[in-house]
């Protein structure tokens, strides 16, 4: 019996069965507050800056509209100042476990897709289309958790992996009385796309994430301001020992990017876990993917 | 001179302020269609001196309600959406209507020719322009005005119209 190692539920699939065909695009001369809006209106966290002739020049995210809000640029200045270029492409009939090693390797968030060198851009690959993607293969699934049947229950509850497998075991935190700017400084050092708020008393009471940021931006919020009067609340959180399988519906329905994971009390959290991190650990949610796979190897 | 937008827009006319919530900006949808015997899915949204500043339409609305990985809510017939949507609803409340108007508007002129603003609703997929003059608002042409505007002068001609 040979056992592929490295082998997992993403082996064989191809980057056109999990990327998203909308892309969402302006032109270089479109300001910061057309994209910040672009961003909010579709739920995304980047858009892809294009010439005049409708070619990919570059790539304006969540972190290049923090950043110009930090360095207090007027909202009405062009895309074509901020932009990080050029996209990075991959192609529809790439392997999915190449393209998020390449996004890994290059630390981006998004993939653009274009069949060709010179082609147009025909979707955009980012680290929830491929969650999403193993959500809807572990929900089919006869053995995982979705299929509970109660002669099985121990076995698949066994076997489901829990949210403490594949979250961040560190949290960021802020005081709601720090300023934005104060904010947007730790989000930067850390890489991160929120951060807890802490009332004084210490116990958490909203998430300032990238996109509460922009928000503020755009709204003409003093970088100044307090956390308080920008964060979003309450905080959405899970337990460490919760299935994996659960957060991650949570997420996906509730179309957050992350949960903040607490111990049996939601005022004691202690990681984080986000769908970049679900996407990284390139399993389903359950550890039977990887027998599955083994079972798939001996009968080919 | 022919039949220009000035014979056919609609001079009263409701706004929004980029300030309003969603919530608001639906009830007002609301009010506006009791009080004006018509439904009105999408305003003009101007600043404090009056200036258009964008539109707001049920699209833009819907648009944002819209789940990221709807693809996925497809294949789910055993979801339970009560609670989902609440989440939804309560992220909502949060949402300006200018956080998500749309900005790249077409506008006419009184003048500009009723043939033009049909070529210019058609081409451009929109259902409703606002009428400027020296920048300032005049009016509101809805596509519903001008199909019934075409539809009057069409039936005169029928001798079987009822």
């Amino acid at each position: 019996m040979s056992i592929p190692g490295k082998r997992n539920v993403l082996s064989g699939l191809k980057v056109s069965a999990a990327m998203r065909r909308q892309v969402v695009r302006l032109p270089q001369e479109a300001s910061l507050e057309q994209c910040i809006r672009q961003c909010i209106k579709f739920k995304i966290n980047a858009v892809l800056v294009t010439d005049a002739a409708g070619s990919p020049l570059g790539v304006v995210s969540k972190t290049d509209l923090m950043g110009a809000y930090y360095a207090d640029l007027p909202i009405s200045t062009p895309l074509s100042s901020v932009m990080v270029g050029p996209p990075i492409f991959c192609r529809p009939d790439d392997y999915l476990e190449s393209a998020l090693d390449t996004m890994y390797s290059t630390r981006v968030h998004r993939l653009y897709v274009r069949p060709g060198d010179s082609e147009p851009v025909t979707g955009v690959l980012a680290y929830p289309d491929i969650v999403g993607l193993l959500y809807r293969f572990c929900r089919n699934c006869e053995m995982s958790v979705f299929q509970r049947r109660p002669e099985r229950d121990e076995d698949q509850m066994r076997r489901a992996i829990s949210v403490r497998e594949v979250m961040t075991p560190s949290v960021v935190s802020h005081g709601d009385t720090q300023s934005l700017v104060e904010v947007m400084e730790g989000l930067s050092a850390y890489r991160f796309g929120a951060v807890l708020i802490r009332n004084r008393a210490d116990l958490p009471v909203g998430v300032l994430s990238k996109s509460d940021l922009v928000l503020a931006y755009m709204r003409g919020m003093d970088p100044g301001t307090r956390a308080a009067a920008a964060m979003a609340s309450p905080v959405q959180s899970c337990d460490v020992d919760e299935p994996l399988s659960g957060a991650i519906q949570r997420m996906i329905f509730s179309d957050v990017h992350r949960l903040f994971v607490h111990r049996r009390d939601p005022a004691q959290v202690i990681g984080v876990l986000s769908l970049t991190d679900a996407a990284r650990a390139r399993s389903g949610s359950c550890h039977a993917c990887v027998s599955s796979r083994i079972r798939v190897d001996q009968t080919s | 001179m022919g039949i220009t937008a000035r014979d056919v827009m609609d001079t009263h006319y409701h706004t929004l302020s980029p300030r309003d919530t969603i919530a608001e900006a639906v009830n007002l949808f609301r009010r506006a269609s009791r009080k004006e015997g018509k439904r009105i899915f999408g305003m003009m949204v101007t600043d404090d001196d009056g200036h258009l500043r964008g539109m707001l339409s049920m699209y833009d609305i819907l648009l944002f309600m819209r789940p990221k990985h709807v693809h996925i809510w497809g294949e789910m017939e055993d979801i339970e959406l009560g609670g989902l949507l609440e989440t939804a609803f309560k992220k909502a409340r949060n949402i300006q209507v200018g956080d998500i108007m749309s900005t790249d508007l077409v506008t006419v002129r009184p003048d500009t020719h009723l043939m033009m603003v049909l070529d210019v609703m058609i081409k451009k997929h929109v259902r409703r322009i606002p009428v400027l003059e020296d920048q300032r608002i005049v009016g509101m042409i809805y596509i519903s005005d001008v199909f019934t505007f075409f539809f009057k002068d069409l039936s005169r001609g029928d001798p079987d119209r009822t």
